[in-house]
């Protein structure tokens, strides 16, 4: 279990000169290096795919939040503890967004204990509020790495195997307090297919670097709040799915929103919350049992179908079939006077993109939004070949 | 009252078919294209008439390409290329006159152009109706980024459809759809002929109107009413109540309607019953995405079956130890 791979820690390499990189341009302005800097990163994050991997779509995901003593250190504004909320609510929106039939639960650690802040839910709301109302807890004691895992690990293990089963621990403390031997848990997790990723907010620990390892998550330490934001963000896409998962055929209704001028009915989500007035008039109603809901995706607190809207899975049809990378070409190949075929906009950056299959030619910015938002080449589907 | 640092961009997108358009000139000579087009640049027109901060672009949808009637300033022939910028004409009294009789021109020619110039390539009849919508969330995209410091733009797309469905662009159709849900971008949809599920979708999800017109001579009536307030005015007036959207998906194997079904967890495809043989087999690994992409989509194709006439085709699926059959049946 415990061969190290052969990776030089960072001392181990020779000098690194960071600063040849900036380069000045004739006015002594770092603007151009700034900027293709900056470029760069984004097309990184728009060329990696999984190829033809099969994804796992329906996920069941933990986040564990250390709230111990160090997560009031000011490195990050205003304290690490708000900086990581205010980034885990845009995580949560985000997650539904790409993974809409998935769920996610929260966990805090402080105080050598954990404490579930919510549970395993497919709905973004409760997150969100209780995401809220941690803003203002105190952060104290230190972290419990074997605990958090543990009590996540009681409801994931439960889960049914075609799902992915995922934790990912944002961890801030160089220690950990538990009340038994971490590596027979970390074997318990393994076995159970459970996979375990670290965001380290102050350096690497060894601890972690082993969870991560043998449960096949990815460990790695922030550097500052942007890079923060891009390794949380990492977690929203979808995980090549393990290769003992089974897939098998899950029982699901599909609704239609329904809304009646008259009569009143008490939704069945609505009977669980006591801040919110019960009555409404539209909802979903359950095609087994008629019980009316408010919000979808959800199970049926009546005869426990799981529900859910046709735009709910067309939303991951993306990740089945993504749209490939475009292919860069330099402005003076082309002849003058062209134009973007998408915003019909003057082609004016250096670096133009290229399409396969169609040979559309596109600016930067609608290279960036045809691969974040659209994910369809608006050339391609403006020809009578396309499907 | 808006002020100046709020624009608002209105893109139509105009469905010109020429089957369709053709067909409907012997059904009704009354109501032509140019007649249409009339109504629909009086809806820009007017658009463009309530505050000197509104824009507007027009797109034609045609089963070739989808082109750009307005803006297009120059314009060279041969590729068709041209200059994408507005029109410099400053928003002062005098200049609003002017910026409409040439948004009315500009648009006349271009469309004269378009229908006379575009040849029959292919043989495939459909309007391009989700490629014209990526085109025009593309644009907003870039007026978005071109907007000065402290402006906001709140845009929205009217879409005027003659033609029927097509099944083949579902998928790009609901990626189109999804991209506008996120950019806060509304998706009107106001049907001449027969009625879209696809533009019904569109409008459920974004949270825009959809209005199938009873007579079509009375367009430019309907146009004003219904679809020219923006978000703000439309809770405060009594408009067409929204539509009741379908949203059963059609099986698998039998092709019915269903409420509960079973999901595959990879693919997600719909399936009536558990006792298919598909799920009997096992799957290969890097392969499995590629064959649950193959019956994903025909599962697609077969999902529009509730749509009349549409009949694609009629498949059972066997799935062995080494790959996937698809048995065709007509």
């Amino acid at each position: 279990m415990d061969e190290e791979p052969e990776r030089a820690k960072r001392w181990e390499g020779g000098y690194e000169r960071t600063w040849e990189v900036l380069k000045e341009d004739e006015f002594g302005s770092l603007k151009a290096t700034v900027e293709e800097i900056l470029f760069q990163s984004k097309r990184k994050r728009a060329l990696e795919s999984h190829g033809q991997v099969r994804l796992g779509m329906m996920r069941h995901l933990y986040v564990v939040i250390d709230s111990s003593r160090t997560m009031e250190d000011m490195d990050l504004r205003p304290n690490r503890l708000k900086a990581t909320l205010k980034l885990m609510e845009a995580f949560v929106e985000e997650y539904f967004d790409q993974n809409p039939i998935s769920q996610v639960g929260l966990i805090t650690t402080k105080n050598k204990r954990a404490e579930k802040l919510t549970e395993l839910a497919g709905n973004p709301k409760k997150h969100l509020a209780a995401l809220k109302k941690a803003r203002d807890a105190a952060c104290v004691g230190e972290p419990s790495l074997y605990n958090s895992l543990n009590l996540a690990m009681q409801t994931l293990k439960h889960m049914p195997g075609h799902t992915s089963r995922e934790i990912v621990v944002i961890f801030s403390s160089l220690t950990t307090c538990d009340p038994a031997n971490i590596y027979e848990l970390i074997k318990t997790l393994k076995s159970l297919k459970i996979r375990v990723s670290v965001i380290g907010l102050s350096a690497e620990v060894r601890v972690c670097t082993v969870l991560t390892r043998e449960t096949g998550g990815t460990y790695h330490v922030c550097l500052d709040e942007s890079h923060f934001k891009e390794l949380l963000m990492f977690h929203v896409k979808p995980p090549p799915a393990n290769a003992q998962s089974e897939c098998s055929l899950i029982r699901m209704g599909r609704c239609a929103h329904v809304c009646f001028s008259q009569t009143l009915k008490h939704s069945q989500t609505h009977l669980d919350s006591t801040s919110e007035v019960g009555l409404s008039l539209g909802g979903y109603f359950c095609p087994q049992c008629h019980a009316k809901h408010t919000e979808l995706p959800v199970e049926c607190k009546i005869c426990g179908l799981t529900l859910v809207s046709a735009p709910h899975l067309a939303r991951s049809f993306h990740h089945l079939f993504p749209l490939e990378a475009f292919r860069e070409t330099p402005l003076e190949e082309l002849p003058a006077d062209r134009f973007c075929h998408a915003c019909q906009g003057k082609l004016k950056d250096k670096i133009v993109f290229t399409c396969p299959f169609c040979s559309g030619v596109f600016c930067t910015e609608c290279d960036l939004f045809i691969h974040d938002s659209l994910h369809c080449c608006p050339s391609c589907i403006n020809s009578q070949h396309s499907n | 009252m808006a002020s100046e640092d709020e624009l608002n961009l209105l893109v139509i997108v105009m469905d010109v078919n020429p089957i369709w358009w053709g067909q409907q000139a012997q059904r009704e000579p009354e109501f032509t294209l140019s007649k249409c087009l009339d109504a629909v640049m009086v809806m820009g027109n007017s658009h463009m008439a309530m505050t000197t901060t509104n824009r507007l672009a027009v797109i034609s949808s045609h089963f070739q390409d989808s082109h750009f009637l307005y803006p297009c300033k120059n314009w060279t022939g041969g590729d068709g290329a041209w200059d994408g910028t507005m029109d410099e004409a400053p928003y002062c009294g005098d200049g609003k006159y002017e910026l409409l009789s040439v948004a009315n021109n500009v648009v006349a020619e271009e469309m004269k152009r378009v229908m006379s110039t575009t040849e029959m390539k292919g043989n495939s009849t459909d309007t391009l109706l989700a490629g014209s919508l990526a085109k025009a969330l593309c644009y907003i995209h870039r007026m978005t980024k071109e907007l000065e410091a402290g402006q906001e733009m709140k845009s929205r797309i009217l879409v005027i459809k003659t033609a029927e469905d097509c099944a083949r662009q579902y998928m790009n159709f609901m990626n189109v759809i999804f991209a506008a849900q996120k950019q806060n971008i509304l998706i009107d949809a106001c049907v001449l002929d027969s009625d879209s599920g696809l533009l019904q979708q569109a409008c459920d999800i974004t949270g825009g109107l959809y209005l199938k017109i009873p007579q079509k001579i009375a367009l430019a009536q309907y146009l004003l009413w219904v679809f020219l307030p923006d978000l703000e005015q439309r809770p405060q007036l009594v408009l067409p109540p929204p539509v009741h959207v379908d949203y059963r998906a059609a099986c698998f194997c039998h092709r019915n309607l269903i409420e509960i079904g079973y999901v595959c967890s990879v693919c997600l495809s719909s399936w009536g019953a558990l006792s298919d043989p598909v799920h009997t087999g096992e799957w290969g690994g890097p392969r499995a995405n590629l064959l649950h992409g193959l019956c994903l989509l025909t599962f697609i194709l077969l999902m529009l079956g509730f749509l009349p006439g549409v009949q694609l085709v009629e498949g059972v699926f066997d799935v062995h130890h080494d790959g996937l059959v698809v048995i065709l049946q007509t």
